[in-house]
């Protein structure tokens, strides 16, 4: 269980960790990956040295980039 | 009553949900392009090539798994990110930006995909000074917002084969 934070430091300290966490998970989420769901709908990493990684990634790029294209 | 979701306007209406999808297409089961959302014909065909591509190698990359096939994708990418779905008649995918929720994006990827097959619609939220389109009951908010039946019989199994 999480300890209540009693002081105005404190609290303020413990805002800036759910701050500085937040930021690391929205990071953490935009790296580049690749993710495949099941029908279930449970995900797995295709791991980057993995075959075919690579290719997919590079599809990925030229959709986005075919897009950038068109809105520039 | 809503309007019939056809596969012209599937793509489209991906891009009226989210303000995240930049580009959309929906391809079906051959991987011809069968309606496209925010781009021109001829870059919609090339983006539909992509996404087909793109399942051929989700499949190449998966084959020796011990799953079942991928049913949707999410492809991170430095200047974006690429999701698609699919079922055995339908392949959706999408280009959204950067910050676009996964989980957000791949719900509504699924949930136009299953009333393309048939599906019930998927239903804006209506703001208070619109009115309801119905009488403020219990009744109609229990309609309105459906939940699953305990013990009904899509409920799980046990690990002894008995439902839950």
């Amino acid at each position: 269980m999480k300890e209540k934070r009693k002081g105005p430091i404190s609290r303020a300290a413990g805002l800036a960790e759910g701050v500085a966490a937040t930021v690391r998970r929205m990071q953490r989420e935009r790296e580049p990956r690749v993710l495949v769901y099941d029908p279930a709908g449970y995900a797995r990493l295709v791991q980057p040295e993995a075959r075919g990684q690579a290719q997919i990634m590079e599809i990925a790029e030229q959709m986005v980039a075919q897009v950038e294209g068109r809105e520039s | 009553m809503a309007d019939t979701l056809t596969p012209e306007l599937a793509a489209e209406r991906l891009c009226e949900l989210s303000s995240d999808v930049r580009a959309a297409v929906l391809l079906d089961a051959a991987g011809s392009l069968a309606g496209a959302g925010g781009d021109g014909r001829e870059e919609a065909r090339a983006l539909g090539e992509l996404a087909r591509r793109l399942f051929e190698e989700i499949d190449r990359a998966t084959r020796d798994w011990d799953t079942e096939p991928p049913e949707q994708v999410e492809v991170q990418v430095p200047g974006g990110a690429v999701f698609a779905s699919r079922t055995p008649r339908w392949t959706l995918a999408a280009v959204a930006k950067r910050g676009a929720l996964s989980s957000l994006m791949l719900y509504d990827l699924k949930a136009l995909l299953g009333e393309l097959e048939g599906g019930p619609p998927i239903r804006r939220s209506r703001s208070a000074d619109e009115g309801a389109p119905g009488p403020a009951s219990e009744e109609f908010a229990a309609e309105e917002l459906p939940m699953p039946e305990l013990g009904g019989d899509a409920a799980p199994a046990d690990d002894d084969g008995a439902p839950a």
